[in-house]
């Protein structure tokens, strides 16, 4: 075999099949041994990371060193030192104390759900209308549409004149 | 003096572009084609006029000038020569003065580029188009944004506060507004000649070859613009990140997407002649969204850390930019039968097909970004109640769509135009998507977990391999100048662009970080890494006192993050101190809010391990200069080949 043909029937079905079963082994045991924060203090970034500085401009509880930050994560620190509650519960328990406005994930329950319908709606409309469009393209294509003599008209007047010009 | 000075520059800037833009447009309708081969020169006296104030707000700037409103509020004896130098951009209306200047280049520049042409209407009325966006900002300039305004008489021996802390503290704040404002404002000219097509009806595709640089060109600076601020929070913000999603990242983020989508759906219309709509939307787009982004950060509408200074311009931003929107549209609906192209696309396949696709998905990404900056505003007025959107939203939903865009970033460059087999793209794909299999098994090997960066890290490296696959291509059958023209510059850029998404998807989900706390003389170990506390050091100047605590890292060399007190302000602002590595950066910042003092026994350190920062940097360095190749002309394309939609000369209808 030359080195062409190897080449060749390296890139056939049987090379993609393996490239395939390597793909999904590794990201079976890679994505499978999701270990979530390495210690207590990640797990006191992360949570942090999705709590507003009740009193600075944009910033999150994680990147603030507002004192009223430090009293929050001071809250969350000691939540993740009990051990016992989820993420999801140590946020609302933040959110009981400083409201609802703190939480920099919007809910998706009532008008704040819109956050998170509108970028669905979105990209399902999105892709309709590709696919709309391209069935347009395909039908148009299939009926065969054709230029009409009005058409070749044009392009020999055209064709014409530019001769006329070169010559003049 | 320098207030006189200023205010008769901005004044000369003001009335060059006004009368300016109504004499080109006069000259072109009655066709006066003498008056028209003048119409340049107003770009010169703008300039001027421009040049004048920047010159007068520096001079008053180092003068100390209190005599001057802004010079009170951000000028100091105090500060050093650079920082003041700065000043000027921080605040409202030194920023709005800093956008004249870089507005008054790009038309000097238009003017130059275009002055045996400017009887030609297209050039004309794209003149008039940047004397128009010309005489808006020198209006708010010299009007209600004045930075000449008179400030109430001070004392003798009065001594302002200076420029806000966080923009006396690194020096990168010389370099990130300017380059930013001239991506922000080279969008201006594309603009322009986008709508004297539609003006003149000379949509086809010339107006795309006259401005294709210039997009590139404003492109590139607002990539680079966007990776300075985040690599001046990295180094400025303490916090460790390099993107936060504040609304004035989102700002410069959302022009960057819609003009990402433009330059490569231009393509398109440049081949085949088609998405003429859509192109000028786009464009049309961008610039609006320049203009509403300084609207949302500069009125205070939206609460931003950005939000250096809040003005009394917002009236005049909004309705500058409705009148952009609605002239726009007035104009796409008044030629939409011109713009109306001929032709199809055969094959969702294909490279066409592939651009379309980019397209929707930017737009999408743009949208969300759009909706999460400006919902808590919705949320107000609908609810009246309080709401902030923050990164994990953005988060979330920018993930999937990173990854999309690497899986179409790797299927798109081997895709032919027209259509395709199943054939070709089983044997263009191969070694690409072997060097995904590749990037995933590196990853797992090095221990990297969870399901959503595993994917990314494959998606990346087969995007990488399609990129390499061209270049190699290219470099083969032309050697270096391969590396040159739209396409393979291009690939430079997507390589740039999949080493900075393989470095944020690793330095968003394993980042790890400890609070360390130390007597001094004492070594903790954590994570691999040996800290010895030194001790701390503190100096104190008529500006500031920086307190810094000395660490020994791996018993090699010692790093010195500190807190400094802007004694003016009575703000403190935290100073890291990075080792730069390789694999990951060790970030160190003093932890809390006060200072320890300088005779403290114990040093309380916050500790963060950041994987492949460096490789932002790196591959931001390598889309600036995959920009800069793209411009140069490819042999390929060197010779102009007439665009598909040329007017043949045959009468319409």
């Amino acid at each position: 075999m030359t080195r062409a043909s190897i080449n060749t029937s390296l890139k056939g079905w049987a090379g993609w099949a393996a490239l395939l079963f390597v793909i999904v082994g590794l990201l079976a045991v890679g994505g499978t041994r999701d270990r979530g924060p390495l210690d207590p203090s990640d797990r006191v970034d992360e949570i942090s990371r999705h709590v507003a500085c009740p009193v600075c401009d944009g910033e999150s509880v994680f990147e603030s060193r507002n004192p009223a930050s430090e009293a929050i994560r001071a809250q969350i620190r000691s939540a993740v030192a009990e051990g016992a509650a989820t993420d999801d519960e140590i946020l609302a328990a933040v959110a009981d104390a400083y409201g609802a406005r703190v939480l920099l994930v919007p809910r998706s329950s009532g008008f704040d759900s819109l956050i998170w319908v509108l970028p669905a709606t979105a990209a399902v409309m999105g892709i309709a209308a590709l696919s709309v469009t391209f069935r347009r393209w395909r039908r148009e294509a299939a009926s065969g549409l054709r230029a009409t003599p009005d058409d070749y008209a044009a392009v020999d007047r055209a064709r014409r004149e530019r001769e006329a010009n070169s010559d003049g | 003096m320098s207030a006189a000075l200023g205010n008769a520059g901005l004044l000369v800037a003001l009335i060059g572009a006004s009368v300016g833009a109504l004499s080109t447009a006069m000259s072109i309708i009655g066709d006066n084609r003498r008056a028209l081969r003048q119409a340049p020169m107003y770009a010169a006296v703008i300039l001027f006029g421009a040049l004048l104030a920047v010159v007068a707000m520096e001079w008053a700037l180092f003068a100390r000038d209190y005599s001057i409103d802004f010079v009170q509020r951000v000028g100091s004896s105090s500060t050093p020569g650079l920082y003041n130098l700065a000043a000027m951009w921080s605040a409202l209306e030194g920023s709005i003065l800093l956008w004249v200047m870089v507005l008054a280049l790009f038309t000097a520049a238009v003017a130059l580029r275009f002055r045996r042409r400017s009887d030609d209407a297209l050039v004309g009325w794209a003149l008039v188009v940047m004397y128009g966006v010309m005489t808006f900002f020198a209006l708010v300039s010299f009007g209600p944004a004045s930075p000449f305004a008179p400030g109430p008489t001070v004392p003798v021996g009065f001594d302002g506060p200076g420029p806000n802390p966080l923009l006396q503290n690194h020096v990168l704040v010389l370099f990130h507004p300017p380059i930013l404002y001239l991506g922000y404002v080279g969008f201006t000219v594309p603009f322009a000649f986008a709508i004297a097509a539609l003006i003149t009806g000379r949509v086809g595709e010339g107006w795309l070859l006259e401005t294709r640089r210039w997009a590139l060109f404003a492109w590139g600076f607002l990539t680079v613009g966007i990776l300075l601020g985040g690599w001046w929070s990295y180094e400025v913000l303490g916090w460790s990140g390099v993107w936060a999603w504040d609304p004035v990242e989102n700002a410069s983020l959302l022009p960057w997407l819609t003009s990402t989508a433009y330059i490569h759906s231009v393509l398109v219309q440049q081949r085949r002649g088609m998405l003429r709509v859509w192109n000028l939307s786009l464009l049309v787009a961008t610039f609006a969204l320049t203009i509403l982004g300084t609207f949302l950060t500069r009125s205070g509408v939206v609460n931003s850390v950005h939000a250096f200074a809040a003005g009394e311009v917002d009236g005049y931003l909004l309705g500058f930019f409705a009148i952009v929107v609605l002239v726009s549209l007035g104009l796409i609906g008044w030629r939409g039968d011109m713009l109306r192209a001929p032709g199809r696309i055969d094959s969702p396949v294909s490279r066409e097909g592939a651009f379309l696709a980019n397209n929707v998905i930017f737009t999408l990404f743009a949208f969300i970004v759009l909706l999460g900056t400006v919902f808590p505003l919705l949320v107000e007025v609908f609810q009246d109640r309080q709401t902030v959107v923050g990164a994990p939203y953005f988060d979330r939903l920018s993930m999937p769509i990173g990854i999309v865009l690497l899986f179409l970033m790797a299927v798109a460059p081997v895709l032919p135009w027209r259509t395709t087999s199943t054939e070709t793209l089983r044997v263009r794909l191969f070694w690409p998507a072997w060097l995904g299999a590749a990037a995933l098994g590196i990853a797992v090997v090095a221990g990297a977990d969870g399901f959503a960066p595993l994917v990314a890290f494959t998606c990346g490296g087969f995007a990488a391999g399609s990129a390499l696959r061209q270049l190699a291509l290219a470099t083969r059958r032309q050697g270096v100048a391969g590396l040159v023209g739209r396409a393979n510059g291009g690939m430079l850029v997507h390589l740039g662009v999949i080493i900075i998404a393989v470095a944020l998807a690793s330095s968003n989900s394993y980042t790890h970080s400890a609070t360390l706390t130390a007597r001094i003389g004492e070594t903790v170990s954590w994570s691999g890494h040996t800290f010895e506390f030194v001790g701390v050091t503190s100096t104190i100047d008529a500006r500031a006192e920086v307190v810094s605590a000395e660490v020994v890292l791996d018993g090699g060399k010692s790093y010195a993050p500190a807190v400094t007190t802007y004694l003016r302000q009575g703000m403190t602002v935290p100073t890291p101190s990075v080792r730069t590595g390789v694999t990951h950066d060790v970030y160190l910042t003093i932890d809390g809010n006060d200072p320890p003092t300088k005779d403290a026994s114990e040093v309380v350190l916050r500790v963060f391990l950041k994987p492949l920062i460096l490789w932002l940097w790196i591959g931001g360095a390598v889309m600036a200069i995959g920009t800069v190749l793209s411009a140069v002309p490819s042999r390929r394309h060197r010779r102009a080949t007439a665009p598909t939609s040329e007017d043949l000369g045959v009468e319409r209808g």
